[in-house]
């Protein structure tokens, strides 16, 4: 379906797709955690794999398969009852709370499905705690952006980490 | 190999000892940031001790293999084509370099990168490239394949080794407690480890990793965010005054709930039916079967805790993840989480299980998020000249409570929230680290505590 688009329908979906992508950044940024699940689809699926160093042989085997072990496989439920966590007032690993910044980029679109457009992004969340914490994350993901009204709800987030070992203490925050 | 490193003068047997005082429950901070301490605790606590390297079904087939660590030294735990697992130092008797590079894979034979050196399954260097050219045919391959742990041995499943060749057999050293713990895995039947080990880096020390698993103090405070968010209910799980400790020799120990002894009475009575079917004690767990209580004891299946397998080994989720703590020098700790189910698990069971672990424990679950940091801040003030002077106190239940001993040789405490099991580590860590090999422990160490505790 995307070759079917002429050039000013994938300039204009681009800059729709971006334009969203980047409030809801900000969105985290700011902490508005409850305006973010706002953006959500009811059966999102939130998923991010296990990496390993593997040989090339062995390279399919990289990245875990849904149904195994994973650092993150969360519906909309558990999405809920992370942002209820960090609203809590005693979620001490956000609290202080971390300054976070997440960057959106190579924003590619690789599908369009009906009212479904897959982006293909490459992000970067920088975080820093207290007075020496830095994590600093950097990855490839897929979301599935669909069609609401004049905007999108995000129905699915698969996160593809650059690194094995998470060189952090946690990862309380939100990709 | 071991009991030959130069003592730091700092640290003689005297010193070491009065790091921790059982009387009085006080350990000097020091043991989170000492550098000298750090470099002893390689020798005298991981090299000496059995380490978890992994589970059989990890490495099912000939070639198979996974990497985990002794301390900081790299080991390759691979299966051999005579089907036993061989433990093996991944360092190259040339110069060092590391043979396997990746995380687990399947090899038929070991190359180095560096010269080509080709090794067996088994360790034996089999091949050196220019061996009559270069080397003139004097270099004698028998003497130069990979370094072996001085022993390897499994138990229920579960791969260990040592470098140490003195040290007793794996089952006497697990001993009740240990083997106790190991067994809470495979209390519903044989299990399997789920593929993917989540791993993340810690800013503390590995000891304080440990002894917060014994710790059900924290769970209402450092946890209530997880409880307010509606994953668990805490209360539900925690049972302050139905807790159980187990303490057992070389600095085993298990603690945390315990169904009461009037209650297992009755659950002994039910068939394997009754069980699956009723709700399990601690909201998370199903009842255990009755072929649990052979493995674990009659009373050793009561425990609903924390097993610690003496020195990083922890058991947890009822028996469904096990966490090693690797030190990573004295303020830094890597955590490795595997997930175990039970082999041929339906795919809701299955399911159900594999969420509870993913949000529940490792860096991003709701319950392990809150801990790291806690341990990192502590381990920070253990360096700092005024406060790692002030010791912590860790005295809470001390001489309040009874160890029973039943005539089939379990020892348990039935008591309310404590720290038994904080401080059975620390008193025997001690002694492992005084002890300059394997006889003067054995002649030197506590026995597992009887009586008043
Ligand atoms: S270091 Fe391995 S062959 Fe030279
Ligand atoms: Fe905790």
């Amino acid at each position: 379906m995307l070759a079917r688009l002429d050039v000013a329908e994938r300039v204009q979906l681009q800059f729709d797709v971006e334009q969203f992508l980047y409030e809801e950044a900000a969105l985290l940024d700011a902490r508005r955690y409850r305006d973010w699940l706002g953006l959500l689809a009811d059966d999102i699926h939130y998923w991010m794999p296990i990496r390993r160093t593997v040989t090339l042989a062995d390279i399919e085997r990289e990245f875990t398969k849904q149904g195994d072990m994973a650092f993150f496989d969360d519906d909309r439920e558990m999405l809920e009852m992370r942002v209820r966590k960090l609203e809590a007032g005693s979620a001490w690993s956000e609290d202080p709370p971390s300054r976070s910044r997440h960057f959106v980029t190579n924003v590619r679109i690789t599908g369009v499905e009906g009212d479904e457009i897959t982006v293909d992004v490459c992000f970067h969340l920088y975080r820093t705690r207290l007075e020496t914490e830095v994590d600093s994350w950097i990855g490839r993901r897929t979301d599935v952006l669909r069609r609401h009204g004049a905007s999108f709800r995000l129905a699915r987030r698969h996160l593809f980490l650059d690194q094995t070992l998470i060189r952090s203490t946690n990862m309380s925050t939100i990709f | 190999m071991l009991g030959e490193a130069r003592l730091d003068p700092t640290w003689d047997r005297a010193s070491i000892l009065a790091l921790f005082d059982p009387a009085t429950g006080t350990l000097d901070r020091r043991v989170l940031s000492d550098e000298a301490l750090y470099r002893l605790e390689l020798e005298r606590i991981f090299a000496r001790g059995w380490n978890f390297m992994c589970h059989d079904s990890q490495i099912p087939n000939p070639g198979d293999y996974f990497i985990n660590y002794i301390g900081e030294d790299q080991m390759i735990c691979v299966r051999g084509d005579d089907g036993a697992v061989n433990v093996l130092l991944n360092t190259c008797r040339h110069r060092g370099n590391a043979l396997c590079r990746a995380e687990q894979g399947h090899a038929r034979s070991f190359v180095c990168s560096y010269h080509g050196w080709h090794y067996a399954l088994n360790g034996e260097l089999i091949g050196v490239p220019g061996q009559k050219t270069y080397y003139r045919g004097d270099l004698d391959r028998s003497r130069l394949g990979l370094a072996r742990a001085a022993q390897a041995d499994s138990y229920l499943g579960f791969h260990f080794a040592t470098m140490a060749p003195d040290a007793p057999p794996l089952h006497d050293f697990l001993g009740e407690v240990g083997r106790t713990g190991l067994a809470m895995v495979c209390a519903s039947g044989e299990v399997e480890v789920v593929d993917g080990v989540q791993k993340n880096v810690i800013d503390c020390n590995w000891k304080i990793a440990v002894d917060n698993l014994f710790d059900w103090y924290h769970v209402m405070y450092s946890h209530a965010s997880a409880g307010h968010s509606g994953i668990l209910d805490l209360a539900g799980i925690l049972h302050p005054n139905n807790q159980m400790v187990m303490l057992g020799e070389y600095g085993h120990a298990i603690s945390g709930p315990g169904v009461p002894k009037e209650a297992q009475a009755k659950i002994d009575l039910m068939s394997d039916e009754e069980r699956s079917n009723a709700p399990g004690p601690a909201g998370l767990s199903r009842l255990r079967p009755k072929s649990a209580t052979e493995l674990m004891g009659p009373n050793g299946v009561r425990s609903l805790g924390h097993p610690n397998i003496f020195p990083n080994l922890w058991i947890t989720l009822n028996g469904m993840q096990m966490c090693l703590r690797l030190p990573r020098g004295p303020s830094k700790t890597e955590l490795w989480w595997f997930t175990l189910l039970p082999k041929n698990a339906p795919p809701q069971f299955r399911q159900r299980a594999l969420r509870a672990a993913i949000h529940m424990f490792g860096p991003a679950g709701l319950l392990e998020q809150d801990d790291g940091e806690n341990w990192s801040q502590s381990t920070r003030s253990s360096r700092g000249f005024s406060s790692r002077r002030l010791g912590q106190a860790l005295s809470m239940g001390l001489g309040h409570d009874e160890v029973t001993e039943e005539a089939n040789g379990e020892r348990y405490i039935d008591t309310c929230v404590n720290e038994h099991g904080q401080r059975w580590l620390y008193r025997s860590w001690t002694e492992w680290m005084a002890a300059r090999d394997w006889a003067e422990l054995e002649a030197s160490h506590s026995p597992a505590p009887t009586g008043r505790v």
